[in-house]
């Protein structure tokens, strides 16, 4: 079967798997070479790397400062009010959460559909998701106000006898994302461990065979070993496909299951699911694309991962366009005057007017340039939507909870709301501190699956002899 | 593999048909070493398909039990609270969190198991010894004969005509 290269038929290929597997890896190195350029990323790095790692190291700092900021003196130095409760705080974790589902997705969706494409991305985009995670976490602990009694949120007996409640979506939250972060990291660890042992047999210096033998937990390759992590790496991604899917439907149960107008809404779990994987892949290649070109990876990442991660994008985009427009109709076709004023009236022309159609730009319009395939597969302009996408899913869920807030049902109570120095050094200090502790992954792991690549081509080159 | 003799090949077909060989000259205890894994070699070396599944889902099970007695024991035995009239215990809203430790749980004996079961961690094992034994996860194929006595030479030779570039041996024997 054969597709046209100029189809601008973007499903068609996610459907046909002569398309899909076509040309993921190139070049015709031995495994041996194959190893060594995979090594080459943490054995010889690009000398700009200890510099950006000390810049975003610096901005680091920042969140910190801000950190202890907020917690000695409280969660009044943020732009909070009643009743803009919630504000850039949950903005921000529900943006980073969503950021996290596309790890998770790539690695265990295109596992199971066997799509040999996830190979050379998986690794990248898992380690994207811990540390989205790990920048989301933040967030509703610090919201909680007195943040050292987080461990209340644990069922535990205490002297005061009470008990988290689990009727509420809140304790819900909690089960959710410390699993997904505990299962997203033992995916994560466990196919990083034949790695770590190459690293081991490979590395020229003795402390760092020493370093990542000590990682690698004595992997040695054997055949029963093999076995049996092909079998659990199986079933790690057959519990971290509905696992994927729980955690961004549970967050969007906190907003669903509220009274409030633009939030009570039956569509929330798989609005919020698309858009969570829509911008999780934003930011997969957002990072991917430099990357790629700096570490001259184009053999491994192909033309082929950008067009077929252009379409996922693509594809999710236009999920998010259809749950806009499903919300609106609803809201209009429900009737419920409160809910028609805020979709119809205060969203498109209230005070944040503005971020409403920066998202529909961003969100709708932008990413309709990815039906061409020449914008899919020329880094720079796939680049370019990222980046719209990225500032589109930020600024909708500032939208979400900041319009739906600050105009409730009583104009009495209608409260603007204004993000403080705090809030906007807390935001940019977690983007920092993501981007370190990125930097730091590229710096010392292999990032690119180096047994998963060999074992890929070798499948790739019996399909050939097949053919 | 504490002793024996380790046999290295290039590719994985030379290794198949090694493994082939071998156990058609007898050897039972055989273990292949690869960079990556190689699914046709489990059936030739005999080895059982993992129970690992089972103990998964066994764990899984556990986790969704344990979730349910946690918010029906704390909020429907011990401390029940009337909210708005709502049942104490009602499944609907205690599903989400009974998921989410079905998966911590299984994903957790899934993780664990494959180092549990391969006697893992382990700072040192005795093949890392092996003289050029580093390159079973780079790009060779090797087959370990786990036996005290030392190999005959027809079994050599047959490797060697299989393909076989080295020749191993491990343990203190002398």
């Amino acid at each position: 079967m054969t597709v046209a290269a100029s189809t601008p038929i973007a499903l068609r290929a996610l459907v046909d798997p002569d398309v899909a597997d076509e040309r993921v890896l190139l070049g015709t190195q031995s495994d041996a070479e194959l190893t060594d350029q995979l090594l080459g990323v943490v054995l010889h790095p690009p000398r700009w790397i200890s510099r950006a790692l000390v810049v975003t190291g610096f901005g680091s700092l920042f969140l910190f400062l801000a950190l202890a900021y907020t917690i000695t003196t409280g969660v009044g130095v943020w732009g909070n009010n009643i009743p803009v409760a919630w504000a850039f705080a949950i903005t921000n974790f529900v943006w980073w959460i969503g950021i996290g589902h596309a790890g998770t997705f790539i690695s265990a969706f295109l596992l199971l559909l066997e799509q040999k494409w996830r190979t050379s991305i998986n690794r990248f985009a898992e380690a994207m998701t811990l540390f989205a995670i790990v920048q989301a976490g933040l967030f509703p602990v610090l919201h909680m106000g007195r943040c050292w009694f987080f461990y209340w949120l644990v069922p535990y007996p205490s002297t005061m006898q009470v008990w988290p409640q689990f009727r509420s979506s809140l304790t819900w939250d909690v089960a959710a994302v410390s699993t997904y972060f505990s299962v997203s990291l033992m995916f994560w660890y466990l196919g990083l461990v034949p790695d770590l042992a190459v690293m081991r047999d490979r590395a020229p210096e003795r402390w760092r065979r020493r370093l990542y033998g000590l990682f690698a937990l004595g992997w040695s390759g054997s055949s029963r070993e093999w076995s049996r992590y092909r079998i659990a790496y199986g079933l790690l991604g057959g519990f971290a496909c509905p696992l994927v899917i729980s955690v961004h439907s549970i967050v969007s149960m906190d907003f669903a299951i509220a009274q409030l107008p633009g939030w009570h809404s039956l569509i929330f779990p798989p609005y919020f699911v698309a858009g969570a994987i829509y911008s999780g892949f934003a930011m997969v290649l957002t990072l991917m694309l430099p990357a790629r070109r700096i570490y001259r990876l184009e053999n491994v990442i192909t033309k082929n991962h950008l067009d077929n991660m252009g379409k996922m994008l693509l594809l999710t985009g236009c999920i998010v366009f259809y749950a806009y427009l499903c919300e609106e109709f609803i809201a209009w076709y429900g009737g419920d005057e409160f809910e028609m004023y805020t979709n119809l009236v205060a969203r498109p022309t209230g005070p944040y007017a503005m971020a409403f159609w920066t998202v529909i730009f961003c969100n709708c319009i932008a990413p309709q340039v990815l039906w061409w395939k020449k914008i899919r597969t020329t880094p720079a302009t796939l680049w370019t939507v990222t980046i719209f996408v990225q500032i589109g899913m930020w600024l909708e869920r500032y939208m979400l909870i900041v319009s739906s807030e600050s105009r409730d049902f009583l104009p009495s109570s209608w409260r603007l709301y204004r993000p403080s120095a705090v809030d906007l050094t807390l935001l940019l200090g977690t983007m920092s501190f993501f981007l370190f502790l990125f930097l730091l992954f590229l710096r010392c792991v292999p990032f690119i699956p180096i047994s998963e690549i060999k074992e890929t081509k070798r499948l790739l080159r019996e399909e050939v002899a097949h053919a | 593999m504490r002793e024996g003799t380790l046999f290295e090949f290039e590719s994985p077909e030379q290794l198949l048909s090694a493994v082939v060989a071998l156990r058609a000259l007898g050897f039972a205890r055989l273990e292949a070493y690869t960079p990556y894994p190689v699914p046709e070699v489990d059936a030739k070396l005999g080895i059982p398909r993992t129970r690992i599944p089972i103990a998964v889902f066994v764990a899984a099970m556990v986790g969704c039990a344990v979730a349910f007695a946690i918010e029906w024991g704390t909020n429907a035995y011990d401390y029940p609270l009337d909210v708005g009239g709502r049942p104490v215990s009602s499944l609907p809203a205690d599903i989400p969190i009974m998921f989410e430790t079905t998966v911590l749980f299984g994903s957790l004996a899934a993780f664990l198991l494959v180092f549990v079961r391969a006697g893992l961690p382990r700072l040192h094992r005795p093949i890392f010894e092996v003289d050029g034994f580093e390159s079973a996860s780079i790009d060779r194929f090797w087959i370990g004969i786990e036996q005290s006595a030392p190999i005959e030479d027809a079994v050599r030779t047959a490797m060697t005509d299989l393909g076989a570039r080295t020749v191993r041996t491990l343990g203190s024997r002398p």
